[in-house]
């Protein structure tokens, strides 16, 4: 699913790769940017949290004169004299502006890195109308963002990506280059796709699905993260094997009244006296009311 | 069963062979010379000036003693009668030493806390007591607490012939009484009420700090009035200022973190503290700030209150908790738990040997000890107080440098 | 500069990686010591050194620094270090004097809501202006990249600052230091309590923390040791390399354990302590 969604999504795609602290979620992100370059797609990066030279040390071997990259990493908030992009400026005619001004014959791809330090200074309502306003106004082809998740409030986060069109969820596995993903698509005809896969990212920037994670129950946790089993390496023997259930079941225990032990006791056996016995008034004294006065 | 007496006899050796008293010698030369105070001595961790709080137990427990501008944060107990205590020793260890004292409260009045300081036991009765009695003889406890100070430098000569002048680091306190009119008055006193100084705002001050602003603007004024500031020149006679903050945070200091999980003026204490230190760290004074933590709603800020602190620990009396019933606890009044040593001045920060410590007092005397099992006699309760102990260990044992959870079950 | 950290990270004073915002963060136990480090071996490997030290008195920082054989009198003389004493610089503000103080770096002292951009401010001009300021005198030395050093940024915190703001400061330090000078930088965050599973409502001191870890490209996270305190081994750190490594993986974790001593720290595998073997 994941080689799928890299091959270039429809039209008005919105995707969203959701990372934590854990696993960063930008390497696929860039493995997405490189993807689009290789179908001759001109992208336009909106950098908050990568510098221009960062991305292109990168992307060194795809063609890089399709990457538009729009600086806000400098200087975001304005705090010097001239910002090339502040956060402030993130909304549908500036975008629109800055897509149109170099213009292609195919719409573009706007990737953001990152939705969250949007989202750390503009209200996630304004956010979502922004965002909506560009899938739907065809300026660009798709949008693909990057979230990390951890760093908002639940809901400022599962609005945005109700928005998406598909969410990839990244989560760390035991070696450092795997990473799990976690896919949501939704299709226009409202159909959900959900699935998880393992990949690993080549130097080139290729993505390599390695496997689908079985959930029998190879599902690889943290050994950390594990429950210590108490009654693991004991020096003594704490289960039961199935005979010494049985026999353990059988045993009959001290004062314990069975049936059998009830009547051997009561019948001592034919020829022997019986005692009958009618329980009368005095049989329903009860201790914490003797007088029998209190309306229990 | 026997097994149970062990820990605390075995300690003992160690212990005498550590304790920072029987090393002195070995002290560096420039810094001795430097200090001439009376009531310090360099630390022999890293040449730190110290005083003693007081308490000899609670100085060997911070590896010798307070470091002169450093902050001991003292955790209140639930009804702040230990704490209080701990406060009181701390000024009259400062009366005896002839250091000079700020006292400051919003509660009672700072002239009263003074007058009830303990009584100090100047002709020393304790001395000789090791000597009389041979060491084997001694219970474990009484051992301990010869051991906290080294019987032989209590024998030295005192330079100065009054009684209230003793050169010597750390002296004993009689609790039972209190101390003499004339002895504390000798001594020179700052106060700070703040009921006193809630009519006079000035205007220029700092809006973050809150009803701190006063307190802080005074202990200015003090530091630099009496020359305790370290960019002064030695103008005046060298001498160390006793500062005693009580109760900060509660709501008689105006703060509402006791009231809201999310306080309007929850930056108002740390941002003192962190002026606090700024403060001290410039000058000859030392302060003890007890915080009835108890009553903080947001458990994260004592967090950051402890680490703008130098030294924090924390009472936990057995008054009112299900602890008082406990067998385990009959010997003591509460438990003491560390959670910051100072890292002043060095890497390595003095580590105590054991985090699980319990305090108690007597009829006379404030101490600190090891906290463990009386010897298990009976048959029948063994289970039960073994399995209990199980578990106040590990309550008793989180601490400040780093431990948490009891992840493995260790058999 | 404690030589196992070194061979662990990689790099000596003569060759480190430049561009690297190195993130040092405690939780229940004290990260203070790899500050230590990080001041002793970039003032080494001879680079020009920031240091904003919001915590402890320079007579602290100097005296831990000298028993690491770095002096930082000599430093600051020479003009490779610039350190910013936080405590001093605050008392002016925080006990009004007749006398305006002349640094406005804690300006959000004053009212914490406006943000962090006076004490970027001076990070930028003490690192950038190298060299512009002092033609006149005889050129004194060449100093190597920029760092900048920050002890610690969970203060601020305490003073009122908010986590966004702090998040925007450690931004524009990694643009200008890191990626515009080429320089290093090293913050220092100290947690409050337990990690809490439940997200959504964290505590500020969390939430700091992982903003930055998005940001950095390493990161040192020193802990208690799980099975509770310990004399002879002080804690553990997960060393965390968040770039791309030269073996082409992208995150690359190890744990050590570590004791911190009179004058260094060493630091070994699990379970392989001096007191255990």
């Amino acid at each position: 699913m994941l080689p799928e969604l890299l091959q270039g999504s429809d039209a008005g795609g919105f995707l969203i790769i959701q990372d934590s602290a854990g696993c960063s979620g930008r390497h696929l992100l860039k493995s997405f940017i490189n993807a689009a370059l290789n179908r001759e797609e001109a992208v336009h990066v909106l950098g908050f949290e990568i510098s221009e030279e960062e991305l292109k040390e990168e992307l060194k071997g795809s063609l890089t004169q399709r990457l538009h990259f729009h600086d806000a990493f400098t200087d975001p908030l304005g705090w010097t004299d001239h910002p090339a992009f502040t956060v402030h400026q993130f909304g549908l005619e500036e975008l629109t502006r800055l897509v149109k001004h170099t213009s292609h014959a195919k719409p573009a791809i706007l990737v953001i890195d990152s939705l969250s330090w949007i989202l750390r200074h503009v209200s996630p309502p304004v956010v979502c109308r922004t965002l909506q306003q560009l899938k739907k106004g065809g300026a660009v082809r798709a949008i693909i963002g990057l979230l990390h998740a951890d760093m908002h409030q639940r809901g400022a986060v599962g609005s945005v990506c109700h928005l998406a069109t598909s969410v990839i969820t990244v989560a760390p596995r035991m070696t450092g280059d795997e990473a799990l993903a976690k896919i949501t698509k939704r299709s226009k005809s409202g159909k959900v796709v959900q699935d998880e896969e393992i990949f690993s990212i080549k130097e080139d920037l290729t993505v390599i699905v390695m496997s689908k994670p079985s959930h029998t129950g190879l599902k690889l946790t943290d050994p950390e993260n594990q429950e210590t089993d108490p009654t693991a390496n004991l020096t003594f023997n704490l289960h039961l094997s199935d005979t010494e259930r049985e026999a353990k079941d059988k045993l009959a225990l001290p004062f314990v009244f069975s049936k059998e032990k009830k009547t051997a006791l009561l019948h001592s056996g034919p020829g022997s006296g019986r005692i009958l016995y009618e329980p009368d008034v005095n049989d329903d004294y009860d201790q914490e009311d003797p007088d029998d006065d209190l309306d229990v | 069963i026997s097994s149970m007496a062990t820990p605390g006899n075995s300690a003992d050796k160690p212990l005498a062979e550590r304790s920072p008293f029987t090393t002195t010698s070995f002290q560096k030369k420039t810094r001795s010379k430097l200090i001439s105070i009376p009531g310090t001595r360099p630390s022999v961790q890293n040449g730190q000036l110290l005083v003693s709080t007081g308490v000899t137990s609670l100085d060997y427990l911070l590896g010798g003693g307070l470091a002169v501008g450093t902050v001991l944060l003292i955790e209140e107990d639930q009804y702040d009668s230990y704490s209080h205590m701990i406060v009181k020793y701390f000024l009259a260890e400062g009366v005896v030493c002839q250091h000079e004292l700020f006292m400051a409260a919003a509660q009672d009045d700072p002239d009263d806390i003074l007058q009830e300081l303990p009584h100090p036991i100047l002709d020393d009765v304790v001395i000789h007591n090791p000597v009389e009695q041979p060491t084997l003889s001694c219970k474990c406890q009484d051992s301990l607490d010869s051991m906290k100070i080294a019987w032989r430098y209590q024998n030295l000569p005192k330079v100065q012939s009054t009684l209230a002048s003793s050169s010597r680091f750390g002296h004993y306190y009689d609790v039972s009484k209190t101390m003499e009119p004339d002895i504390r008055q000798a001594a020179k006193c700052h106060r700070f009420f703040l009921p006193e100084h809630l009519t006079q705002s000035s205007p220029a001050q700092c809006l973050m700090l809150g009803s701190y602003s006063a307190l802080l603007k005074s202990l200015q004024e003090v530091i630099h009035r009496e020359g305790f500031d370290l960019a002064n020149a030695m103008s005046k006679s060298r001498n160390i200022l006793r500062i005693g903050l009580h109760s900060l945070g509660s709501a008689l200091w105006g703060d509402d973190l006791s009231f809201h999980v999310n306080p309007r003026h929850r930056h108002a204490l740390t941002t003192f503290l962190y002026g606090l230190r700024a403060l001290l760290r410039s000058s000859l004074s030392v302060a003890v700030v007890t915080i009835s933590s108890h009553l903080i709603q947001d458990r994260a800020l004592m967090g950051s209150i402890t680490r703008l602190c130098d030294n924090a620990i924390a009472l936990e009396s057995f008054k009112g908790s299900e602890r008082e019933t406990n067998p385990l606890c009959k010997d003591y009044h509460g438990l003491l738990h560390v959670h910051q040593v100072p890292h002043l001045n060095c890497l390595a920060s003095y580590l105590p040997d054991h985090k699980d410590l319990a305090f108690k007092l007597k009829r006379k005397q404030f101490s600190i000890e090891r906290l463990h099992l009386p010897p298990d006699l009976s048959e029948t309760v063994s289970r039960v107080s073994r399995g209990e102990l199980a578990g106040a260990a590990t309550v008793a044992s989180p601490c400040g440098s780093g431990t948490f959870g009891n992840k493995h079950l260790d058999f | 500069m404690y030589t196992e950290l070194n061979s662990i990270l990689n790099v000596t004073p003569d060759s480190f990686t430049q561009g690297e915002f190195i993130l040092v963060s405690d939780r229940q136990s004290d990260a203070s010591f790899l500050i230590h480090h990080f001041l002793s071996f970039y003032l080494r490997a001879r680079c020009k050194v920031c240091f904003l030290g919001l915590v402890q008195s320079f007579s602290h920082y100097s005296a831990v620094s000298q028993r690491l054989g770095v002096s930082l009198t000599q430093a600051k003389e020479k003009g490779q270090l610039i350190f910013f004493e936080g405590l001093k610089e605050s008392l002016s503000i925080l006990i009004p004097q007749e006398t305006n103080p002349e640094s406005q770096a804690m300006d959000f002292l004053r009212d914490p809501s406006v943000g962090l951009r006076s004490l970027y401010e001076f990070v930028r001009s003490s690192l950038s202006s190298s060299g512009g300021e002092e033609k006149g005198a005889d050129r004194a030395e060449e100093w190597g990249p920029p760092v900048l050093l920050v002890d610690d940024l969970s203060v601020l915190l305490s003073l009122g600052v908010s986590v966004g703001a702090v998040l925007d400061f450690s931004h524009y330090c990694q643009a200008t230091v890191c990626s515009k000078l080429q320089g290093n930088m090293v913050m220092l965050v100290r947690c409050n309590g337990l990690e809490e599973e439940d997200d959504g409502d964290d505590e500020s001191s969390d939430r700091l923390l992982k903003g930055l870890t998005h940001q950095c490209s390493l990161s040192l996270h020193v802990q208690g040791l799980p099975t509770g305190y310990c004399r002879d081994i002080h804690g553990q750190v997960e060393v965390c390399w968040r770039r791309r490594q030269g073996d082409g993986t992208h995150m690359q974790k190890k744990l050590f354990q570590f004791k911190v001593h009179d004058k260094g720290a060493s630091f070994f595998a699990r379970g392989t302590s001096n007191a255990v073997l």
